[in-house]
C-alpha cells in the first residue's frame, strides 16, 4: 500500500468525520432558523472545495499573507454564491440586492438569527476546517483528537435537538457514518505509524482484518441501536426521575424534621402603620429601563455562557471516562493503549483559543507557546514508541524510576535481557536523539525502530516477567 | 531549524573530540590512569571555567595541573601560596622607575593564560580575595587602573583538605567561582607500579610538549557553546540546583552561577563525548563536581556523616529526569 494513498484515506476520513457532526449541527440550526429550507449538503460541498483549493494554494509558492487573503476571498465568493442559490434563486444575477443580504442580516442580528447568517457562519467554519486540514499532516494523534471532539459535538447536538423537539434526519445513519470514518481513519493512521498489530505479524492480511474489525464494530453498533429504543430510554429516564424524587423526598423530610427541632417564635404585634397615600400608577414606567437590543445581547451572552458550561461539563465527564478506561487498560498485561493525555482538552482549548484570539487579534502573543507545544509526526512517533516501551517494562515489574535517565534504564533492562540489548539500545538511542537532540528520524530509522520494538515486545516480555518473579 | 542545528553541530563537534583525545593522550604520558579527572579538567578548559583540585598530598595534583598546562600552547604562571603572600604579588604593582621618573606597572603572575595557584588555602583571605575579580570578570584592578587578562584565562588551584594548620579555608564567594572541584584519589596497585616505572629514568613532564594552541582552544570553546540544549534538559539543570536550596541538610544551596556552570559544563562534556546535544546523563555526571563545593551543609548533617557529595547524590535521586511518562 502506497503511503500517499493511505494519506488520502486519512484526509477522506477526517472530512467524513467532520462532515458528520457538521451536518448534524447545521441541520439542527437549519430547522430552527430557516425552517429546513436550506440544503445542508450544498453547504457541506464547501468543505472539499476549501480543502482542494487550499491544497492547491499550498503548492503555489505565494507569500503567506497572499495565500491567506486569496483563500478567504474565494470563501467570500463561494458564500455569496450559496446565498444566491439557496435564498435568492428567484432574483436575477444582475439584480444586486441579494448582495446586501449579509450586511442586512448582521445589522438585524438583535431581532433574530436569519438564514443568511447561518450560511455566513457555517461556510466560514467549513472553509476554515478545510483550510486547516490542507495545511497539516494527518496523524494517529490528530485522528483520535478529531474522533473525541466530533463525538462530543454529536452528543451535544443530539441532546439539544431532543430538548428542542427537532427531529434530525436519520441520526443513526449519521452516527454510524461518523464511527465508520473514525475507525477507518484511526486504524489506517495507526498502521501508517507502524505501531499497531496491523504492521506486525498480520501485516499481510491487514486490509482483511481491518475490514472485519470495522464490520464487527458497526454490526455491534447497529445491534445496540436496535435494542436501545426511545421507549427504553424513556423507561430509564422515568426510573432516574423516580429515584431522584425518592431522594429529594427524603432530603425534604430531613429538613422538615430539623426545622421542627427549633422552637417557634411568637409572632410579634406590630404597631399599626399610618395609611400611605395610594401610589399613582404610571403607565409604562420601569425603574431601570433596558433597551431591547441590550436584552437580546444579554440573552445571547447568557446562552453562550450556559452552552460553555455544558461543554465544559461534558469535557470533564468524557475526560474522566477516558482516563478510567486508560487506567483499566494499563492494568491488562501486555495490552497496548494509547496514552494521549489531554488530547481532547488540548484540541478543545486550541479550538477555543484560536477563535478567541483571532477575534481579539491577540494571537501573536500566544504564537510562541503554540510553537513549543506542536510536535512533528516523526518525533511524536518515536516518543510514542518509547512510551509503549516504558509501559511494557513496567508491566513486567521494572518500571523506570523518576530519577533514571534513559541510558541508566537501558543498562538495567539490558542486564536482564542481554540477547535483546541491540534492540533495547536502538529504541533508547533513537528516543534520546529525538527527545534531547531535536533531530528528525528518517524513514529508515523509524522502520528499524518499529521492528526493534516489535521484536522486544513479542519475544521477551514473558521471560522478563519470569525472571522477575524467579520462576 | 532542527536540521540546521543538527548539521552545524555534526560538522563542528568533531574537532572538539579530536582535540580532547590529543590532550588526554598527552597528559597521560605523565599521569597514569585518572582519565575521568583529566576529562573533567578539560571540560572546565572548554568552558573557560576554573578548576579546584582537592586531595591529599602526594597524589599528583600539581603534576596534573602542570601536565595540562604544558599540553596547551598558552602562557603559564605559577603562584605558590604562602601566608605572607600579598595581593600585589598576585595582581602586579606600580613601581617608581627612577630612570624614567615615572610609575610603571609590573604585571603579576595572574597575567597569564593559565595560572596554577598551588596550595591556595595557604594564602590569607586578603590575598585569596584578590582573585575574585580575576576569576569572575577576567580583569584585574590595580591602583584605579583596570587591566583585562589575556584570553583564554584559566585558574587551576590545588588545595589539601587534610592538613588545616596554617591554612585559611576558602570563602564561599571564592569557591563559587570555581566551575568544578575534582579529586584524584589514590592510584590502584597496577597504576602505582606504572608510576614507579615511568619516573624511574626521568620526569616525563620535562619532555612534554604542547598539542593545542591558545587560538585553537578559543575556537573549541566557541564550538562548545553551540551544543544544543533542549528546554527539558535546561529545566532539569535548574530543578537540580533549586532542589539543593530546599534540602534539609543544606544551609546554603547552589547559586544561579552554579546553574550556569552546570549548563556550560554539560555542553562541553557532550561535545567531548561526540554528541551535538546535551542529555540528562551529562548533567548527572557533572552535578557532584560542579555543585558539591558550592554548598554548605548544616552542622547536623555533618555530624551524621552526610557529606555535600552525598547530599548532591540524594538530590539527584529525587529530581525527575525529563522522560516520557
Amino acid at each position: 500500500m502506497k503511503p500517499d494513498w493511505r494519506q488520502g484515506i486519512l484526509y477522506l476520513t477526517t472530512i467524513g468525520m467532520e462532515g458528520c457532526w457538521l451536518y448534524a449541527i447545521i441541520e439542527l440550526l437549519n430547522r430552527k432558523t430557516a425552517g429546513g429550507h436550506l440544503s445542508v449538503l450544498v453547504l457541506l460541498l464547501i468543505y472539499p472545495l476549501s480543502f482542494g483549493f487550499n491544497m492547491l494554494l499550498q503548492r503555489l509558492r505565494f507569500p503567506r499573507l497572499c495565500r491567506r487573503s486569496l483563500s478567504w476571498l474565494v470563501w467570500a465568493m463561494a458564500m455569496l454564491l450559496v446565498v444566491k442559490v439557496q435564498l435568492y434563486s428567484e432574483l436575477k444575477w444582475v439584480d444586486t440586492s441579494w448582495l446586501l443580504a449579509i450586511p442586512r442580516s448582521i445589522g438585524e442580528l438583535i431581532y433574530g438569527f436569519k438564514p443568511e447568517l447561518l450560511i455566513l457562519i457555517s461556510t466560514g467554519v467549513i472553509w476554515w476546517l478545510g483550510r486547516r486540514l490542507a495545511s497539516r499532516q494527518s496523524s494517529f494523534a490528530a485522528l483520535v483528537s478529531e474522533f473525541q471532539f466530533g463525538l462530543v459535538m454529536l452528543v451535544i447536538t443530539f441532546f439539544v435537538a431532543s430538548q428542542l423537539g427537532v427531529e434530525l434526519i436519520s441520526p443513526v445513519t449519521i452516527a454510524m457514518a461518523f464511527f465508520f470514518f473514525a475507525l477507518l481513519g484511526i486504524s489506517v493512521a495507526h498502521a501508517m505509524e507502524g505501531t499497531s498489530w496491523l504492521s506486525g505479524l498480520y501485516q499481510g492480511h491487514w486490509s482483511g482484518l481491518l475490514l472485519i474489525s470495522i464490520s464487527l464494530i458497526l454490526i455491534l453498533g447497529l445491534l445496540i441501536a436496535s435494542v436501545v429504543t426511545p421507549d427504553l430510554l424513556q423507561l430509564f429516564w422515568t426510573a432516574i426521575k423516580w429515584v431522584w424524587g425518592v431522594i429529594w423526598g427524603l432530603i425534604m423530610k430531613v429538613i422538615v424534621f430539623l426545622a421542627s427541632l427549633f422552637p417557634e417564635s411568637e409572632p410579634a404585634e406590630l404597631p399599626a402603620m399610618p395609611s400611605m397615600p395610594p401610589m399613582e400608577p404610571e403607565g409604562g414606567f420601569n425603574f431601570w429601563p433596558i433597551p431591547k437590543s441590550v436584552q437580546s445581547g444579554l440573552r445571547i451572552s447568557w446562552t453562550v455562557l450556559f452552552a460553555g458550561f455544558i461543554l465544559f461539563a461534558l469535557w470533564r465527564v468524557s475526560s474522566d471516562i477516558f482516563r478510567w478506561l486508560r487506567r483499566k487498560l494499563a492494568g491488562m498485561a501486555g495490552a497496548e493503549f494509547e496514552p494521549l493525555p489531554g488530547a481532547f482538552r488540548a484540541d478543545l482549548f486550541g479550538f477555543l483559543k484560536r477563535i478567541l484570539f483571532k477575534l481579539l487579534g491577540l494571537r501573536l502573543a500566544f504564537r510562541i507557546a503554540a510553537r513549543s507545544v506542536s510536535v512533528l509526526p516523526e518525533i511524536a512517533s518515536v516518543r510514542q514508541t518509547y512510551r509503549w516501551f516504558l509501559h511494557w517494562a513496567a508491566t513486567a515489574g521494572y518500571p523506570r524510576r523518576v530519577f533514571q535517565t534513559p541510558h541508566e534504564y537501558l543498562s538495567l533492562l539490558a542486564g536482564l535481557l542481554p540477547e535483546a540489548r541491540e534492540d533495547l539500545d536502538l529504541i533508547t538511542q533513537q528516543y534520546v536523539r529525538v527527545r534531547y537532540g531535536a533531530s528528525l528520524p528518517n524513514e529508515d530509522e523509524l522502520r528499524r525502530l518499529s521492528q526493534s520494538w516489535h521484536r522486544v515486545k513479542q519475544n521477551d516480555l514473558k521471560r522478563l516477567r519470569a525472571h522477575h518473579t524467579g520462576d | 531549524m532542527i536540521d540546521k542545528v543538527s548539521k552545524v553541530a555534526n560538522q563542528e563537534t568533531s574537532p572538539v573530540t579530536q582535540a580532547v583525545e590529543k590532550l588526554v593522550n598527552n597528559v597521560s604520558k605523565v599521569i597514569v590512569g585518572k582519565k575521568d579527572t583529566i576529562e573533567l579538567i578539560l571540560v572546565a578548559l572548554l568552558c573557560e571555567g576554573h578548576v579546584l583540585i582537592e586531595d591529599v598530598p602526594g597524589i599528583g595534583k600539581t603534576m596534573l595541573a602542570k601536565a595540562v598546562t604544558r599540553s596547551l600552547g598558552c602562557t603559564f604562571k605559577r603562584i605558590q601560596c604562602t601566608p605572607d603572600l600579598l595581593p600585589s604579588d598576585v595582581t602586579g604593582i606600580h613601581y617608581f622607575n627612577q630612570k624614567t621618573s615615572e610609575f610603571q606597572f609590573r604585571p603579576g603572575p595572574v597575567m597569564a593564560n593559565i595560572v596554577l595557584v598551588d596550595e591556595i588555602n595557604r594564602a590569607t583571605p586578603r590575598t585569596q580575595s584578590c582573585l575574585l575579580e580575576c576569576m569572575q570578570e577576567q580583569q584585574v584592578t590595580v591602583d584605579l587602573e583596570t587591566i583585562a587578562l589575556p584570553r583564554p584565562f584559566l585558574v587551576i588551584a590545588t588545595q589539601n583538605p587534610v592538613e588545616l594548620e596554617g591554612t585559611f579555608p576558602l570563602p564561599e564567594a571564592q569557591l563559587d567561582r570555581f566551575l568544578l572541584r575534582v579529586g584524584l584519589g589514590y592510584p590502584s596497585e597496577d597504576e602505582e607500579g606504572a608510576i614507579l616505572c615511568r619516573f624511574q629514568q626521568s620526569n616525563p613532564l620535562d619532555t612534554l610538549t604542547n598539542v593545542i594552541e591558545a587560538k585553537e582552544l578559543l575556537e573549541l570553546q566557541k564550538l562548545c557553546r553551540q551544543i544544543y540544549v533542549s528546554d527539558s534538559v535546561r529545566d532539569y539543570v535548574t530543578a537540580i540546583t533549586r532542589a539543593t536550596r530546599c534540602h534539609d541538610g543544606i544551609r546554603l544551596g547552589a547559586s544561579p552561577r552554579a546553574s550556569l556552570g552546570l549548563h556550560l559544563a554539560s555542553q562541553a562534556l557532550a561535545a567531548i563525548r561526540g554528541r551535538n546535544y546535551v542529555i540528562p546523563d551529562d548533567v548527572k555526571y557533572l552535578a557532584v563536581p560542579a555543585l558539591a563545593h558550592r554548598l554548605i551543609s548544616k552542622t547536623e548533617a555533618r555530624l551524621r556523616g552526610h557529606s555535600v557529595e552525598t547530599i548532591v547524590s540524594e538530590v539527584l535521586s529525587t529530581v525527575a529526569v525529563p522522560v516520557e511518562e
